[in-house]
């Protein structure tokens, strides 16, 4: 006797690749994502920004023209970030000068006053005024130009050539290399090991949530329409519970194949992009690989225990209250990813990884960063797999039952009951 | 469950189509169903009878294995349900549902599909019935958009399009027009000529005295009476006599074998006693008036099934 659960599948995939959900889901929300994500990013490269009207009260009457003299930032559109003034009081009144001058601020004249004090090279303060005092922006920039500018002061003063103390002072710079079994990686590189790690993860979490939602969803349409039954006359649960889960496993793998095929498409028609990207992050295909193995073995995981919230409600308000259940172990790794990307080979990031509900995303995190030994990444799928077998036997059983029961949710412990079940 | 010898191997092939022996069911403590037998003989009608809530939905289903009995066995063509004996049956559940997105022709396409039919098959066998119900211009509709009464005949024809030879409907009349519960019955009556089982739960009477060779009648779980329609009429129905004359009639009342008169105008309805003779009544009144007509009425299974779920 042929198992019927490929008509299922196959139903399952065809009706819903033909909804509008799941062409919302592939292609309109992760272009409206990328539209917000953008933004910013956007505004960074094409907004350009304020200038800053700036004057120096120089009362060391040294500093100001070589100080001046450095501020030469352009903004965006190349216009100067800073419009400069050295002031210099006609008759000497300094005081009288810095009062005009705060006088502009406030008239919004002029954004910055710098006065200088005459002691500047025995350690005097400074003063920064201003109606935004805490623009660390403009703060850092100022003060990293005038220190230099006031040390020379201070070296030429002491009769000693700071260009020579600049040159003996200089710091070792390190260029960081990575040790992989393949070679040798570079600086970059390990940048890009970080955001390959980042994006594989939140793809995954993303991946897993929203089918395990979407198997949980049809099943309980599958109670609520009422057509369970005429199922049962004809194919074994068994099928049923086969059919749900690798249909909609399939569409989810179609999912992540189309977007796969889009990044591939952008990536080659903006090729200056491609370069630039692609100089360091570098998607070797055993990360794909271990991508859609983890994301197979994890859908099976927690498609198997979104079947159980499925089976035991009857409505989707009642499976929104336990959905927590399914959702924790996958928020948890997310918060912990962190952790693992920066200690990837730590004893806590092993033994997290080998967790069988943390495993396909913590394990492909280590993965991305690091190179766990093969018998972890084993291990962890042998976890996986046991697992999956038990919490799958568990789950068709109270599906078996469950999909009968309309009402009242059962508890904890009606629904052991159920998986004790013939 | 030991395994059978040659012998019962025999007995086996010889049994009826659908074997229940003593089944039991309790839903949290209540007793739905109550040590029920029966056997269906192949070819039969055979008519499940009962007020709501009377255990004839879970019997079904326990023939259906959808709820497992607590104790008790179901055999159907001999064996307990298999995967492969699903394929020659039809079951028409009491809670009726489709997927509510898919074409009508899709839908009964996949429902022919999963009874193992091929799918060009089940695809040209669903238009044929489509085209006899009157349904084929809602072919290319979503099952969604058809009215309650089309749905239901939509699931009709999932029930029996891959010609099953044992056909199970639960309250296959509720929800139909008089014009649909016809259409319906004409092709249960069909089927039966052709050979195939059925066995229906209902509990509109006059379909069962059309239809059914055999009854069961079910009250809270338990089996009140059973048998064929004839003997149980027999055995449970009064007799009942109506009779049309000229002359004075009075002495009927009197007579000790008529439990009562029900005067209908040109006639007298006569309810007999139980065990009385007709034919004694017509002879007394012989002698009497003169007879115009004089007819034995047999009871109406509604009011057996009214006597005996109420007594």
């Amino acid at each position: 006797m042929a198992m019927k659960a490929h008509l299922i599948i196959k139903r399952e995939y065809m009706e819903n690749i033909r909804k509008k959900s799941f062409l919302i889901s592939t292609i309109v929300a992760p272009i409206l994502m990328l539209l917000i994500y953008s933004i910013p990013v956007l505004a960074l490269f094409f907004v350009p920004g304020d200038q800053v009207r700036i004057a120096v009260l120089d009362r060391t009457g040294v500093i100001a023209p070589e100080f001046l003299a450095t501020l030469t930032d352009t903004l965006k559109d190349g216009q100067p970030k800073y419009l400069v003034r050295d002031a210099r009081p006609v008759d000497g009144d300094f005081d009288r000068l810095r009062e005009e001058l705060i006088a502009d601020i406030a008239a919004d004249e002029l954004d910055v006053a710098l006065e200088v004090p005459a002691d500047v090279l025995e350690d005097g303060k400074v003063d920064y005024i201003s109606k935004n005092v805490l623009n660390e922006d403009i703060t850092r920039s100022l003060k990293s130009r005038l220190t230099p500018v006031v040390i020379k002061q201070r070296f030429a003063r002491e009769g000693i050539d700071s260009d020579r103390i600049a040159a003996l002072t200089r710091g070792v710079r390190f260029n960081e290399q990575k040790i992989t079994k393949s070679g040798i990686l570079e600086e970059k590189e390990v940048a890009g090991d970080l955001i390959i790690a980042v994006v594989f993860v939140m793809i995954l979490y993303f991946m897993l949530i929203s089918w395990g939602v979407a198997v949980q969803r049809s099943v309980i349409e599958e109670k609520s329409s009422r057509v369970i039954e005429v199922m049962l006359s004809s194919v074994e649960p068994r099928d049923l519970f086969i059919g749900k889960i690798f249909g909609l496993g399939a569409l989810g793998f179609t999912q992540i194949g189309i977007w796969s095929v889009i990044m591939l498409a952008i990536g080659f028609s903006s090729s200056m992009m491609t370069a630039q990207i692609a100089s360091f992050i570098q998607i070797s295909p055993t990360e794909i690989l271990y991508l859609g193995v983890y994301f197979v073995l994890g859908f099976l995981l927690y498609a198997a225990i979104f079947t159980i919230i499925g089976a035991v409600c009857s409505t989707e308000q009642d499976a929104q209250q336990l959905q927590i259940f399914a959702m924790l172990p996958l928020i948890l790794p997310l918060m912990l990813m962190f952790f693992v990307i920066e200690y990837p080979d730590s004893t806590v990031a092993t033994v997290l990884s080998l967790i069988p509900f943390f495993t396909p995303m913590l394990m492909l995190a280590r993965i991305s960063v690091a190179e766990p030994p093969m018998w972890q990444i084993l291990l962890s799928i042998a976890l996986l797999a046991v697992s999956i077998w038990g919490v799958i036997i568990f789950s068709a059983k109270v599906f078996r039952v469950g999909i009968l029961m309309y009402g009242k949710r059962p508890g904890l412990k009606e629904i052991w009951r159920w998986s004790r079940y013939a | 469950m030991p395994e059978r010898g040659p012998i019962e191997r025999k007995v086996v092939a010889a049994s009826p189509l659908v074997q229940i022996r003593d089944v039991t069911k309790a839903f949290n403590g209540t007793r739905a169903v109550d040590g029920i037998s029966l056997s269906i003989k192949k070819g039969s009608i055979y008519g499940l009878l009962g007020p709501n809530g009377a255990g004839k939905t879970t019997l079904i289903r326990m023939i259906m294995r959808i709820i497992y009995p607590d104790t008790g066995d179901i055999q159907i063509f001999g064996l307990p349900l298999t995967e492969a004996s699903k394929d020659r049956i039809g079951y028409l559940p009491e809670e009726r549902g489709v997927y509510r997105k898919m074409k009508v022709l899709d839908l009964l396409t996949f429902f022919g599909e999963i009874k193992s039919m091929k799918r060009t098959d089940a695809r040209s066998v669903a238009s044929e019935w489509l085209e006899r119900l009157n349904l084929a211009d809602v072919a290319q509709k979503k099952a969604e958009e058809l009215s309650k009464g089309m749905q239901q005949k939509v699931q009709f024809i999932a029930t029996v399009m891959h010609s099953p030879e044992l056909i199970i409907l639960d309250e296959p009349f509720t929800g139909l027009d008089p014009k649909n519960a016809d259409v319906l019955k004409d092709i249960m009556l069909e089927f039966h000529r052709k050979g195939h089982t059925i066995i229906f739960s209902t509990h509109m009477m006059d379909q069962v005295e059309k239809l059914c060779q055999r009854i069961c009648l079910i009250d809270k779980g338990k089996e009140v009476l059973e048998g064929t329609l004839r003997s149980i009429k027999k055995k449970y129905g009064h007799n009942a006599v109506t009779i049309r004359f000229e002359g004075d009639g009075a002495f009927l009342r009197e007579l000790p074998e008529v439990e009562s008169v029900n005067d209908r105008g040109n006639e007298l309805f006569l309810r007999l006693r139980d065990g009385s003779d007709p034919q004694k009544i017509l002879a007394k009144a012989a002698r009497k008036v003169a007879i115009h007509k004089f007819e034995i009425s047999e009871p109406s299974i509604h009011d057996i099934f009214i006597e005996q779920v109420s007594g």
